[in-house]
């Protein structure tokens, strides 16, 4: 099915050949049309300097009646079945407009105006295949450019005379430039220190999601769960994994022998690389994998990262328990939470 | 053969348009300019409807666009799920959430049509950027955007660079766990940036992440700020467009200096107005049978939950993919750090649209060539450049590929560790040999035109229609006349010295 | 006369075939959103008949003792002892067809059940029976029993503004708890909507969507490797059995919007918007404009 055919086959010219319609020619089938032979226009020459091109006054089914008028019945046909698709709009809408009946009428409304006008475009209209001069419009004549350069050279000549206040004037706008963005600050606090810290602190219980605070007995081994610090829901460079790691060996640096509770260690859930929560946890090879950038972490090695872009391991948290058995933090995380930033450091 | 009825008709018509022409004309003298707008011609190749496609889904956009902001809260404000009427999604009910996401919910499923165009104006985006990707390789391959009409590239470089963004900011809003995600990735990247990241970051979310104002502001910026953006520049766009008149291929009967199409009226209007029903129709379609971004699955975003296989939207998957793929590298010292997602993130983007706004320049020196254009080159005449483009394609297939590296090993069963692998070498070696092979093959294209028996030596023979043979000149030879071989060939000489001094 | 008609079917041809592949297209999506329900699991109670549990025996030193060695003890290959795994390691491994395994270095994936399911019983008795038989290790973890869904999305508690997370008492269990447990202890893995995904090593992540609830609720008490372990007071029985709830829900969500791949995230719907929206435009001009 093709829509076009060659725009040639109506009225190809031989390339180069000039000619074409001349405003004296005859109409062909009444469907060229110049005002002049019906009378009412004055029978004067039409302006030259607008390129108005060579007209090719030829349609596809012009020698053929039968089929021009098929072509019509068929562009009136799309635009019956736009029509009857509005109406289903319309009843679609009042009985809930349920989504894919509505999408196919307003597709069918949209394709059937649009397939209609395509036809008629290629069936019934002359004038695919025009020729005219582009014109000047992509360079101007040697006379305007020399009177541009000299308009403007003439304005700059008394500006470029005073050197000093033409500096100056630049030095003020470049000084008010940087000025006028304090408004900009206003947007946020000066960073500060927030980005060192999180609600983990000395005490601080770690809780499940709904509030619990959990007992080493509670993780079995194998287990893994997301904690936060009591009361501090909201920070999002809290959240933190538990891990039991059951007899599984495990190192991590001698200055961090206290930071675990037998094999249940904590390490940051916010990745190192961009922030997202790394808890694909896999208990073959100990590893977590961050589901954004596939960072790896190694569990078994302090967490640090043995596969994808991380550059950091993940900050592990120094738990212990309190006097009534639940786990605590013994502190804050020891460095910054997270991705890197530019005063990390 | 027309009837007196016709010809009265006829009179009829042309009396009330030249009325109303009249009394535009005595304010703006306008009628000149009106014959130029209506008598524009523009080519009809069909690679040429692409950046149509591209206007017509925006339009779209904005259409949809503006219909969802009558019911899109753009708040972060906490609330709990608890509609007391309509439908209920009963997985969500009792649960926190934003008060933008719980009006994303009531959109898609209190607001008749309003899942419709939810997902009309998503599938739109999408459609959209395939659309703007096709135009700029468009282009580029056929030299588009040589001169006279360099300032048309760096407007849609521009725009390109914009829209995406724009994409990127909506599919942000629904502050769902999949829009979350994108925003904490876009957060550490802003963060990495030296000197001032810390800075931008706290002043864009109010403080540190997430902050309770981010929402807001993101809407401004989707819904005005880059709206107005596009419009303006795509405006600029469009009259550059119209004033310098579009590019056309070589052919019979076409030069430098003239142009052959259809009208602007009535021909080309009327395809121009099917075409953008047509573009409509498929992407209400889509918006109709397939579902996109079933936030409702996804849930509400907080902070230390995500879902494996979260990637942003195809058109910005290639920068996922380049912060997937850079190594662990990052670089501190002097108490200061540029982090990670800042090379992949900020940087490539920045050195690759450094790189493709300077082409223009690069190309002039490369073909010596400060002519004005109006006729386009065949990819096949340029092999140089053709690779160029090709690797570029390369590269940004080979990233976005990355981007889908969960996807694809999941389906092939392939380690994803492999797949990256695999892809960081791609990424390098891809586009060496991208540009190799399509220069390659270029140059066994323009040795398969020049054969003898395609187009005979010293023209063709004609039959004319008084039944007589004549020749014609060397006018269809493709290497002939104004692009003559013998300046491609010196050009491409020239290319390759060039290259080889490098 | 004929090729009148002819003619006039041609006529129809353009608008009727636009209608012809709108109907066909929307009805096939149609009847893709419409498939069965999953059944609901029931509750298995673990025979302690003694015929039972040898049967099971019977069962087990022929298909199973060659790795995991006699009465469970552990094989010379890396096949893990069963004495104290329980029940619902048993059930779990063969009602998903993971057991038995050609070559246990390989990953244990979802295969068409090898026994039946009186097999399954005889087996899951057996191994239940084990640590009494050999007396050694503690009794492992039953097969759990799901809570019933309450029949008011709210739940019975009526908590309403308060929130879902803390258990309201009564026994059913609400989607919405459900949702919310498996956002955040599952969905990382298991993707939002269960379609699976991939861990490091070339470890596979199972999509569920064949996973039914009593299944899904032994794998978070099993822990079957690669996947961690669930235990009873990380997650409760309450939340255990909405979140078994929701993923065999997520077999057939009440999700409106057409054919849904939303399991395969925005790439898949940016194959779909090039190759099906942009790719159909792009038919579309190459029969509007002309080609060469």
């Amino acid at each position: 099915m093709t829509i076009l055919d060659d725009p040639g086959q109506g009225g190809s010219r031989e390339p180069g050949a000039g000619g074409g319609a001349e405003p004296g020619d005859q109409p062909t089938e009444g469907l060229a049309f110049d005002p002049r032979h019906f009378g009412i226009a004055p029978d004067e020459p039409w302006p030259d300097d607008v390129p108005r091109g060579q007209d090719d006054s030829h349609w596809r089914f012009e020698h053929d009646p039968g089929r021009a008028r098929i072509a019509e019945l068929r562009i009136a046909a799309c635009w019956i079945v736009s029509l009857l698709a509005s109406i289903g709009i319309a009843v679609v809408y009042v009985t809930g407009a349920q989504n894919q009946a509505s999408g196919i009428l307003w597709a069918l409304a949209f394709l059937g105006i649009g397939v209609g006008l395509i036809l008629w475009a290629r069936d019934l209209l002359p004038g695919h295949d025009v020729i005219a001069s582009r014109g000047r419009h992509d360079a101007s004549d040697e006379g305007n450019r020399w009177a541009v350069a000299e308009s403007f050279a003439r304005g700059l000549e008394p500006i470029a005379r005073r050197p000093f206040l033409f500096k100056l004037l630049g030095a003020v706008g470049g000084v008010f430039g940087i000025a006028a963005l304090f408004p900009l600050a206003s947007l946020g606090p000066r960073p500060d220190r927030n980005l060192y810290h999180t609600k983990w602190g000395r005490g601080v219980r770690a809780v499940t999601e709904d509030g619990r605070p959990l007992r080493p007995s509670d993780l079995p081994v194998n287990g893994i769960l997301t904690v936060f610090p009591e009361g501090g829901m909201e920070d999002a460079l809290a959240p933190t994994l538990l891990i039991n790691l059951g007899d599984a060996p495990f190192e991590i640096p001698p200055s961090r022998t206290n930071w675990n509770i037998g094999g249940i260690v904590a390490f940051s859930k916010i990745c190192t690389h961009a922030g997202c929560p790394a808890g694909l946890y896999n208990v073959q090879t100990h590893q977590l994998v961050c589901p954004c950038h596939q960072s790896t972490f190694d569990v078994l090695e302090d967490c640090k990262p043995v596969f994808g872009p991380a550059p950091r391991s993940l900050p592990q948290l120094p738990i212990t328990t309190d006097t009534e058995g639940y786990i605590v933090a013994r502190s804050d995380y020891t460095q910054p939470v997270g991705p890197g930033f530019w005063n990390r450091g | 053969m027309s009837t007196t009825q016709e010809r009265a008709d006829t009179q009829k018509r042309f009396t009330l348009a030249k009325k109303g022409f009249d009394e535009a004309d005595d304010r703006f003298a306008s009628s000149r300019w009106f014959v130029s707008v209506l008598d524009k011609i523009f080519p009809d190749h069909w690679s040429f409807m692409v950046g149509e496609i591209a206007l017509d889904s925006l339009i779209l956009l904005i259409l949809t666009g503006v219909y969802l902001t009558f019911f899109f809260i753009p708040n972060s404000r906490d609330v709990v799920y608890a509609p007391t009427a309509g439908h209920v999604y009963a997985p969500l009910v009792g649960q926190h959430m934003s008060e933008a996401y719980q009006s994303v919910l009531n959109i898609s499923f209190n607001v008749r049509f309003g899942l419709l165009m939810r997902q009309a104006h998503h599938w739109a985006a999408l459609v959209f950027l395939a659309a703007v990707v096709f135009h700029l390789c468009r282009i580029f391959f056929t030299g588009a955007f040589r001169k006279p009409r360099e300032t048309n590239w760096i407007i849609g470089l521009t725009l390109w660079m914009i829209v995406m963004l724009e994409g990127f900011t909506g599919y942000s809003l629904p502050d769902d766990l999949l829009s979350g995600t994108g925003i904490r990735v876009i957060y550490s990247v802003l963060e990495g940036i030296p000197f001032v990241g810390t800075w931008i970051t706290y002043d864009l979310w109010g403080g540190r992440y997430p902050g309770t104002t981010f929402i807001t502001r993101l809407f401004i910026v989707h819904e005005f700020i880059f709206p107005a953006l596009i419009v303006g520049l795509l405006s600029a766009h469009l009259m550059i467009l119209w004033r310098q008149k579009h590019t056309d291929f070589p052919g019979p009967g076409k030069t430098e200096t003239n142009i052959r199409g259809s009208r602007v009226w009535p021909q080309y209007a009327m395809k121009a107005g099917g075409l953008a029903m047509i573009v409509s129709g498929v992407i209400f379609a889509l918006a109709g049978l397939v579902q996109i971004n079933p936030v409702w699955i996804y849930g509400p975003y907080t902070p230390y939950t995500v879902s494996t296989g979260s990637t942003p939207d195809w058109y910005v998957a290639w920068l996922d993919g380049a912060v997937r793929l850079w190594p662990h590298w990052e670089f501190r010292s002097f108490g200061h750090e540029i982090a990670n997602p800042f090379f992949p993130g900020l940087l490539i983007p920045g050195v690759v649209f450094t790189l493709m706004y300077l082409w223009p320049v690069v190309d002039r020196k490369i073909y010596n060539d400060h002519e004005r254009h109006n006729l386009l080159d065949r990819p096949r005449d340029k092999p140089f450049r053709t690779g160029v483009g090709v690797a570029a394609i390369v590269f940004f297939a080979d990233l976005t590929l990355a981007t889908g590296d969960d996807i694809l090993s999941n389906n092939l069963h392939i380690p994803f560790e492999r797949i990256l692998e695999v892809l960081q070498y791609g990424v390098v070696i891809g586009p060496v040999a991208g540009f190799l092979i399509a220069y390659k093959a270029c140059k066994a294209l323009q040795r398969t035109d020049a054969h003898p028996i395609r187009h005979p030596v010293g023209g063709m023979i004609v039959r004319a229609a008084d039944g007589s043979y004549h020749t014609l000149g060397e006018a269809h030879a493709p290497h002939a006349g104004e692009d003559g071989y013998v300046e491609v060939e010196k050009a491409e000489e020239h290319a390759e010295e060039h290259a080889e001094g490098r | 006369m004929i090729a009148a008609l002819l003619r006039r079917r041609r006529v129809l041809a353009g608008p009727l075939a636009v209608v012809a592949v709108a109907v066909v297209v929307g009805s096939v999506l149609f009847m893709a959103g419409g498939a069965a329900h999953g059944q609901t699991g029931q509750s298995l109670l673990v025979s302690t008949n003694s015929s039972d549990i040898l049967a099971g025996q019977t069962l087990y030193d022929t298909h199973c003792e060659s790795c995991h060695g006699y009465e469970g003890k552990g094989g010379v290959t890396s096949a893990p002892a069963l004495v104290s795994v329980g029940a619902a390691a048993a059930d779990f491994y063969l009602t998903t067809g993971r057991m038995p395994l050609n070559n246990p270095a390989n990953q244990a994936l979802r295969h068409h059940p090898y026994f039946d399911r009186t097999q399954i019983r005889q087996l899951d008795a057996y191994i239940a029976a084990l640590p009494g038989i050999t007396g050694d290790g503690p009794p492992g973890p039953a097969i759990p029993t799901v809570a019933p869904l309450c029949s008011s999305p709210s739940g019975s508690g009526g908590s309403g503004g308060s929130g879902n997370r803390s258990g309201s008492g009564s026994g059913c269990v609400t989607l919405s708890e459900g949702e919310s447990g498996f956002a955040l202890n599952c969905a990382e893995c298991h993707q939002a909507a269960g379609s699976g995904g991939m861990l490091s090593k070339g470890n596979v992540i199972p999509t569920l969507r064949n996973a039914n609830i009593t299944q899904v609720a032994e794998a978070m008490r099993v822990g079957p490797k690669p996947m961690p372990v669930f235990g009873p007071k990380e997650i409760s029985n309450k939340e255990m059995s909405a979140i078994a709830h929701y993923v065999e829900y997520l077999h057939q969500p009440a999700s409106p919007g057409g054919l849904r791949i939303s399991g395969f995230g925005p790439i898949a719907e940016g194959f779909v918007g090039i190759v099906f929206g942009f790719g159909i435009l792009l038919f579309a001009v190459r029969m509007i404009g002309t080609r060469g």
